[in-house]
């Protein structure tokens, strides 16, 4: 309920903070609008004309006063005492709305009523409909809806309110059928449905708008009934007052709004052209874009459904209509130039509007355009310029972001310069726009890096809140990771940041950064001074990772390691346990003496190693862990990340739905290659190559859920099947997969890993391995079974029966297949690592692709196919675009790096046609990709 | 002094209208919003829907309007009858004279709302509704089943009186004005 004053608190901001005469005329009353059409959207909220109108009026009058508010010094304990007056034997109907007026400013402000308190202001109020004062009344409707007392409470009012929902008089009817509907049940409802179904079809608009309203807000508690009015609905969307249709229209959506065929029909209807009202035509054009999004874009002769409906809305009178039609073009899924191009068109002319919210509309829905459309936003280039000195900081923002994405490497410095001088004027949230705006455009002109780095890093020092600090540290850290060059003066300005930096997050946060990037730089010593005096002035979580840091600045850099050893020495005396534990862990493992000598590898694994356990269960097995002479042995935390026990979801003993959380290790290769070296089995493979992602061996919904992972090594393959069970009687043990790979006559299985017991809902791992010809691509298909022992279990008890049956489950086939020796490998700029490639390894050759339905699915086949990354974003074809070339770069089996050019075409007749340039180190694996996407 | 304050009252009842204000409460089906239509029209229907929550009726007699608070007497409505109560000039209790099943819980129901102090000593009107049914109690009946005798410290005051036919409406009206008068 604070919104309204919230929006208020924008307006004025869009004014600035000078509010002359003239932009007080110019008050955006389509922020209220909008306002309203959005409090109807809310289900819990009633869309009250009243209350919106009790806000335009308190709204404008603030904005009159500017500094003096009705309101002022209205406390709540004095209003409760004035609401006395409510019992009076002789109304005074005019101070018993001020009473009211007051009641609701303070439910409004957040003040809360204790139940007490509501109930008798209630009751009080209930006696007020002994007056027939016509505007104390409509207050009555008011606090009744606003105080809202328990169910059985406000139930004492339902007689009032039916007496007037048939009264000769207007407002009566039409409050009392809002405030009615607010409060009633199921059952009550169907006694007053005839009457709500009249009043839909009242020839008095602010009645009909109340009923319809009503509907809408009845729909979420009772559909059925609500979904029985719908010819009654369909009457009042014929109807000629704005608002009935308005109301009408978003009833009539709402109900059928689960059936797309119906809504896909009322737009059909409705575009031909009988809605009159502006807030309709917005609602239709939404439901349209909707219809739009949904009928999957382009028919037969290359025209989008419904595009000459929005086209046309672009030059209806009303701007709220422009603007909608404009918006939903330029939101349109894969919209080509020529349509953008009449929506850029109109929001060209409002950005030169006199109505700041003209204008901070218009440039807002450029800005998103500017991510998506770069080029058909340069046109609005020279508008945009202007609204930079724009009074309107919330515009001007936004109009220097959008050319800082549409602009070119020239006029950066100019912007830049131009941002400088109002970033201090600007709200946090626009800050953040503009932090990230800088950031993509580092990205895009790396060589501007200098002056972008100066400008966060002077942002850096200014007030801010966390939002807007985190946004410009992260901001900086993407730099420094992204550009090389960058990374000494990015490191210096964050180090300057925490010497005075009031969120320990973010210390922390550039402590660990600097622990890890700082050590590699050329001169390492320097940054000890900052992290050092993080001990000194800062609170324990910061000094803890301050030592941290420390300790990975001495065992990274040698030279420094005897200094580094003093400074950690003196951290043994901090007051904070953690500090002194870290600090003497680190000496500890340094090696004590704190010589000039080269770090351990097991010290620096320690250090700079991830913790490859998922923390939860290392924190449960930390919490069962009992002291006892035996020390905590972290290699029996378990490393499967267990799903959600089924026994806490609703429906005990149902299966586990479709989609489950994937069980298993986290796929990193990391992980898996823990996993894989502590299985002496598997010792001796040598290096994990490549871990596929999980492949699904059984439908979701079954008894026994199985997906496997393929590890590929030089000269063997791991298949991992992941296998959780979902019965709770059962136990299985002794878990195999038996696999037949009789079609695959280069692999011989070497050894399997059978699983011990698999209780239910506890995933389990079962390996089988397999040997094949070495670096070898070999490829085949694997056909599965699960091999197991069931014991029932009695649930209650959960112990399991001592014999078991034998049993057996089949699984779907498992293929290996050129992908999988592949590894995904981006490469920053694919024309230098091209160009660095040995032209003579490069193997060219066409092929015919045959029919494909676009160019872009052949691209993403050929991209499946070879399990290559794509560089650049060139995996992403522009509509209707006749040809296209794509890069890919990846590692093949044995290290070897290869690049791949693709170029492709496609005819009228959908065939498609490819030329296919491979480079690699090795020309035998160039041969070996074509064979690839010769036999695929 | 005395003669001057009588000539005033006389002189303020001829341009002023004097006010009273009333709550009829009685369990459901006793017959309190009939009650209000004959007092208020004159009219009677025997189609009449429970009243959910309270209707509110302003009814001109003589010189006195009276404020009437019809409650509803359906159960989940009882705990909120003592609000509309308070500072009341007087409270109709409203019985079924032809329904004894239902006696005692109106006795008790009538008995707990006078227990609370909020309400006390201001006057209470019951009427034993539809005599013109068979079988319905004399007041002398009345009287001793509803316990009225042994409520104290305030003005108790039983009639017996038919909506349908309008029996006894009249004495009740005469009752309600009069006490008006002696309270102002």
């Amino acid at each position: 309920m604070a919104q309204p004053l919230v929006k208020k608190d924008d307006d004025r901001d869009d004014e600035g903070t000078s509010l002359t005469l003239a932009s007080r005329s110019e008050f955006p009353f389509h922020f209220l609008f909008n306002f309203r059409f959005r409090f109807c959207k809310l289900p819990n909220q009633p869309f009250v004309r009243q209350i919106s109108w009790f806000y335009a009026i308190s709204i404008s009058i603030l904005l009159d006063l500017a500094d003096y508010s009705p309101f002022l010094g209205i406390e709540k304990g004095a209003v409760l005492q004035e609401a006395r007056v409510f019992n009076d034997p002789q109304l005074d109907a005019r101070r018993c709305s001020q009473v009211i007026t007051k009641l609701l400013y303070l439910l409004n402000q957040g003040e809360t009523f204790t139940k007490i308190e509501a109930t008798e202001v209630f009751f009080a109020v209930t006696k007020l409909f002994q007056s027939r004062d016509i505007g104390l009344r409509r207050m009555v409707y008011l606090m009744i809806k606003e105080i809202s007392p328990s169910a059985d409470e406000v139930i004492i009012v339902t007689s009032s309110l039916m007496k007037d929902m048939n009264s000769k008089t207007d407002m009566y009817r039409a409050n009392a059928i809002r405030v009615l509907c607010r409060i009633t049940d199921g059952t009550l409802l169907t006694q007053i449905e005839r009457y709500l179904k009249q009043a839909i079809v009242d020839k008095n608009p602010v009645v009909a708008s109340a009923a319809l309203v009503s509907g809408i807000h009845l729909l979420q508690t009772n559909p059925e009934i609500v979904k029985r009015w719908s010819n009654e609905v369909q009457e009042a969307v014929q109807s000629r007052a704005a608002l009935v249709q308005f109301h009408a229209l978003a009833l009539l959506h709402q109900i059928r709004q689960n059936d797309r065929l119906a809504v896909s029909k009322l737009v059909t209807s409705l575009t031909r052209g009988t809605v009159r009202s502006p807030l309709a035509q917005c609602l239709l054009i939404r439901y349209t874009s909707q219809v739009i999004r949904e009928s999957g874009g382009n028919n037969q002769t290359g025209d989008r459904p419904f595009y000459d409906y929005l086209e046309s809305c672009l030059r209806h009178k009303a701007e709220m209509v422009i603007f909608e039609a404009a918006k939903a073009i330029t939101e349109l899924t894969g919209v080509t130039n020529r349509e953008l191009t009449p929506a850029i068109t109109v929001l060209q002319l409002f950005l030169s509007s006199s109505k700041p919210v003209l204008r901070f509309a218009a440039v807002r829905t450029l800005n998103k355009v500017a991510m998506t459309h770069p080029m058909a936003v340069t046109n609005c280039n020279i508008d945009m310029e202007s609204l930079i000195g724009d009074p309107n900081r919330s515009i001007a923002t936004l109009a220097i972001t959008t050319l800082l994405k549409t602009g070119n490497e020239s006029s950066v410095d100019r912007l830049m310069k131009q941002i400088t001088n109002f970033m201090s004027d600007i709200a946090d949230e626009f800050k953040i726009v503009v932090v990230e705006a800088i950031r993509s455009l580092c990205l895009k002109f790396p060589l501007k890096y200098r002056s972008l780095m100066n400008f966060l890093s002077n942002i850096l020092r200014e007030e801010g809140g966390f939002e807007y600090k985190k946004a410009i540290v992260d901001s900086i850290v993407i730099l420094i990771s992204d550009i090389p060059d960058a990374k000494e003066s990015g490191l210096l300005h964050l180090c300057e940041f925490i010497e005075d930096c009031e969120f320990t997050y973010l210390s922390t946060q550039i402590l660990h950064f600097l622990g890890i990037e700082g050590p590699k730089t050329s001169d390492p010593s320097k940054y000890i001074r900052y992290i050092y005096n993080r001990v000194h002035l800062e609170n324990a979580t910061v000094r803890a990772a301050a030592v941290s840091t420390l300790a990975k600045f001495g065992a990274l850099v040698d030279s420094l390691k005897p200094r580094i050893f003093i400074l950690l020495r003196r951290c043994l005396f901090d007051s904070d346990d953690e500090v002194r534990d870290r600090a003497t862990l680190y000496l500890n493992t340094l090696g004590g003496d704190g010589a000039v000598v080269e770090t351990d590898k097991d010290v620096k694994e320690f250090l700079f190693g991830s913790l490859d356990i998922p923390f939860v269960n290392l924190e449960t097995s930390l919490k069962n862990y009992e002291p006892s002479e035996e020390p905590f042995d972290i290699n029996s935390v378990p490393r499967e990340v267990k799903s959600q026990p089924l026994a806490e979801k609703k429906a005990p003993g149902k299966k586990q739905p479709a989609g489950a959380p994937p069980s298993g290790p986290p796929s990193t290769v990391d992980a898996y290659e823990k996993l894989l070296s502590s299985i002496p089995e598997f010792s001796s493979f040598g290096k994990l190559f490549k871990s596929s992602a999980p492949v699904e061996l059984t439908e979701a919904e079954t008894e026994y859920a199985v997906n496997a992972v393929k590890h590929i090594f030089d000269s063997h393959v791991v298949f991992q099947y992941n296998c959780t069970n979902t019965i709770p009687e059962q136990l299985l043990e002794n878990v195999t997969v038996i696999v037949d790979g009789s079609d695959a006559e280069e692999f011989s299985e070497v050894a399997t890993k059978p699983l011990r017991t698999l209780p239910y809902d506890t995933p389990g791992q079962t390996f089988v391995a397999f040997e094949k010809p070495e670096g070898v691509p070999a490829v085949g298909k694997f056909s599965n079974t699960l091999r197991f022992i069931v014991k029932e279990v009695d649930p209650s008890m959960g112990e399991a029966e001592d014999d078991g049956v034998e049993d057996e489950y089949q699984l779907e086939d498992l293929e290996v297949v050129a992908a999988d020796y592949m590894l995904k490998v981006p490469v920053s700029n694919f024309r230098n690592a091209w160009e660095s490639m040995d032209p003579d390894g490069e193997r060219v050759d066409e092929y015919g692709l045959g029919p494909r339905e676009s160019l872009a699915e052949a691209v993403s086949a050929v991209i499946n196919l070879l399990g290559m990354q794509p560089c650049e974003g060139t995996e992403v074809v522009p509509n209707n675009s006749r040809s296209h070339t794509c890069l890919l770069s990846g590692v093949y089996i044995g290290n070897v790096k290869v690049l791949v050019r693709l170029s492709l075409g496609i005819d009228n007749s959908k065939e498609v046609a490819m030329k296919l340039a491979v480079r690699s180190d090795d020309e035998n694996v160039s041969d070996a990709i074509h064979e690839i996407v010769a036999s695929g | 002094m005395g003669l001057w304050e009588a000539f005033l009252n006389w002189l303020r009842s001829l341009f002023f209208k004097q006010e009273m204000e009333l709550s009829l409460i009685g369990l459901q089906n006793a017959g309190k919003t009939s009650l209000v239509n004959v007092v208020a029209t004159g009219g009677y229907s025997e189609d009449m829907i429970p009243t959910v929550g309270f209707n509110m009726k302003k009814v001109t007699k003589g010189n006195v309007t009276i404020k009437l608070w019809d409650l509803g007497g359906q159960p989940r409505f009882r705990s909120m009858w003592e609000r509309y109560c308070r500072s009341v000039s007087a409270i109709v209790y409203v019985v079924d004279a032809a329904d004894p099943d239902n006696l005692s819980t109106s006795r008790s129901e009538l008995h707990d709302l006078l227990s609370k102090p909020s309400l006390s000593s201001i006057p209470l009107l019951v009427l034993g509704n539809k005599i013109d049914k068979p079988g319905a109690l004399s007041k002398q009946a009345l009287t001793d089943e509803m316990g009225l005798k042994s409520i104290e410290n305030r003005e108790v005051c039983c009639f017996m009186i038919s909506c349908k036919n309008s029996t006894n409406i009249d004495s009740v009206i005469e009752w309600l004005v009069k006490h008006s008068k002696s309270k102002s």
